[in-house]
């Protein structure tokens, strides 16, 4: 298809762009609609898991079963609430960072398959995209905190960069198990890798140090220093207010998503399951499970202090990361991973 | 469905990206401003990796180069009040723009006199196609074996020489 030569060929090549196969996946499934309503699911879900932990009830008032119309209320009070913009906060930058941070959780969904056939673009290195994506987000956040020009939100950003980046590291390593398996950085791939067994048998280990990687890269609890409220007021986003709250938000819940279907594509199996369901609906089912584990710490346990943080990050996960490689270089050259037909 | 899109435009534009993007890295008043700028002339450089059907040098340049050198870069600009970073400013006095602007230009024209002289005369390069990652590891353990090594001695020899210097600070 070519690009329009004349204006009268306008109006058909925008109709044939609109009803285009990709541009239907780009924006319906599994696009940016589809990744914006669970990510609104998501923070509703979060709410009613830890309110019945904590004996409560939760969202209950706004509409529907269980008060489920509750992020369209949240959502619709953030953009008609003030924008507040701090005396002397960088102008520019405090408004284009919350962008930004949207741009940068919603880019990788481009390459998670979410079945054989509902993939945006199958990049042979869908893997290692995801991961430079994930390593923009402290930038962003730092840069964010610098425009707030305040020292709470200066020091959230200092934390939150010093804790994604020590523990990016554990999280490719782990990562590299997956890869050597699967021989493949392509996400299809390693899904279709494990049509007969899931990765998260032969390569548990890296599917712990994985998931613990995951809970500080998101600053959820107990790793949620960057945020701490009795330390911080609310970290890095402090001064954030109205719909720059709401991108940010946003911004990390879809985060939250984005790394859960990670998890379901390294570890559980992708889109694989029993046929009476369709592929996504399995992959969405496992991906919620692995968001319901996610949550479920900010209700049970204690916010870690920055030392134990560190120590863990650097002695422990790296080492058990990179004792896991060679665990998984003995299981690939023994031949095991023949016998367990992969 | 493919649209085509002339490959000379998406050069030119992100020609224009990159170059705008350094100049404003080097112009900035600001160092925060100077940063960002430098974190999008590298995502630029990334797109012209892509464009060279190279991705995964692309995504490697975005999450080392912007992902980690930028931030190093900006953390250590954070580190200093902005009383101070007013003066790490250095901007050029005297004739030293000019003698810039001469050097840049001399190197333009010599580049441009080299392409135009040898530019028709040159084998067009073989396409890259579509080359697994794997490719890029065999060629480095298979033909590039000791450099490899140096390589890793080196970066382990710098994150050593990094433990020792912050344990004397203690």
């Amino acid at each position: 298809m070519n690009l329009p030569a004349t204006p009268a060929d306008l109006i058909p090549f925008l109709f044939a762009v609109i009803t285009s196969h990709t541009f239907i996946q780009i924006i319906l499934f599994p696009g940016f609609i589809h990744v914006t309503l669970v990510t609104a699911f998501l923070t509703w879900y979060e709410r009613k898991i830890i309110a019945r932990i904590q004996l409560r009830i939760g969202p209950l008032y706004a509409g529907g079963p269980g008060g489920i119309l509750q992020p369209i209320a949240d959502g619709v009070k953030l953009i008609f609430k003030e924008v507040m913009i701090p005396y002397k906060a960088d102008k520019p930058l405090f408004l284009a960072i919350p962008l930004a941070l949207v741009v940068m959780a919603a880019l990788p969904f481009a390459v998670i398959p979410f079945g054989q056939n509902w993939v945006i673009a199958n990049l042979d290195v869908g893997l290692v995209f995801v991961f430079a994506m994930i390593s923009l987000f402290p930038l962003m956040i730092l840069i964010f905190a610098w425009a707030s020009n305040s020292k709470y939100p200066f020091l959230g950003g200092l934390r939150s960069l010093f804790q994604q980046v020590a523990y990016e590291i554990p999280m490719w390593i782990s990562a590299l198990s997956i890869v050597m398996l699967a021989g493949s950085l392509s996400l299809v791939d390693i899904v279709n890798a494990q049509a007969r067994i899931w990765f998260i048998i032969p390569a548990f280990l890296s599917f712990i140090v994985f998931f613990i990687s995951v809970m500080a890269e998101l600053e959820r609890l107990p790793f949620d220093l960057p945020t701490a409220e009795p330390e911080l007021v609310a970290g890095w986003f402090t001064e954030s207010s109205g719909a720059i709250f709401m991108l940010q938000f946003l911004a990390l819940y879809m985060k939250m998503y984005l790394m859960s279907s990670l998890v379901t594509v390294l570890f559980l199996g992708g889109w694989w399951g029993p046929a009476f369901l369709p592929q996504p609906v399995w992959f969405i089912i496992k991906t919620l499970i692995v968001a319901t584990f996610i949550i479920i710490p900010r209700a049970v346990f204690a916010r870690i202090r920055v030392d134990m943080l560190i120590r863990i990050g650097w002695t422990r996960l790296l080492i058990v990361a990179l004792v896991n490689v060679f665990l998984t270089v003995l299981l690939i050259t023994s031949g095991l991973t023949a016998i367990l037909g992969m | 469905m493919e649209i085509a899109i002339p490959p000379d435009l998406v050069f030119v534009i992100l020609a224009a990206v990159t170059l705008i993007a350094a100049v404003l890295a080097l112009q900035a008043k600001e160092l925060i401003y100077g940063a960002i700028a430098l974190g999008i002339s590298f995502i630029g450089i990334a797109g012209f990796f892509v464009f060279l059907d190279a991705p995964y040098l692309a995504m490697l340049q975005i999450a080392v180069y912007v992902g980690a050198v930028v931030v190093l870069i900006l953390f250590t600009i954070m580190l200093v009040r902005r009383e101070q970073s007013d003066e790490l400013l250095d901007r050029p006095e005297g004739g030293q723009g000019a003698v810039g602007l001469w050097l840049a230009g001399l190197l333009a024209v010599a580049i441009a006199g080299v392409a135009a002289l040898a530019g028709p005369n040159l084998p067009a390069a073989p396409p890259a196609g579509n080359l697994p990652v794997s490719s890029l590891g065999l060629v480095l353990a298979a033909e590039y074996p000791i450099p490899l090594v140096i390589l890793a001695l080196l970066i382990s020899a710098a994150l050593l020489g990094a433990l020792v210097l912050a344990k004397v600070e203690k």
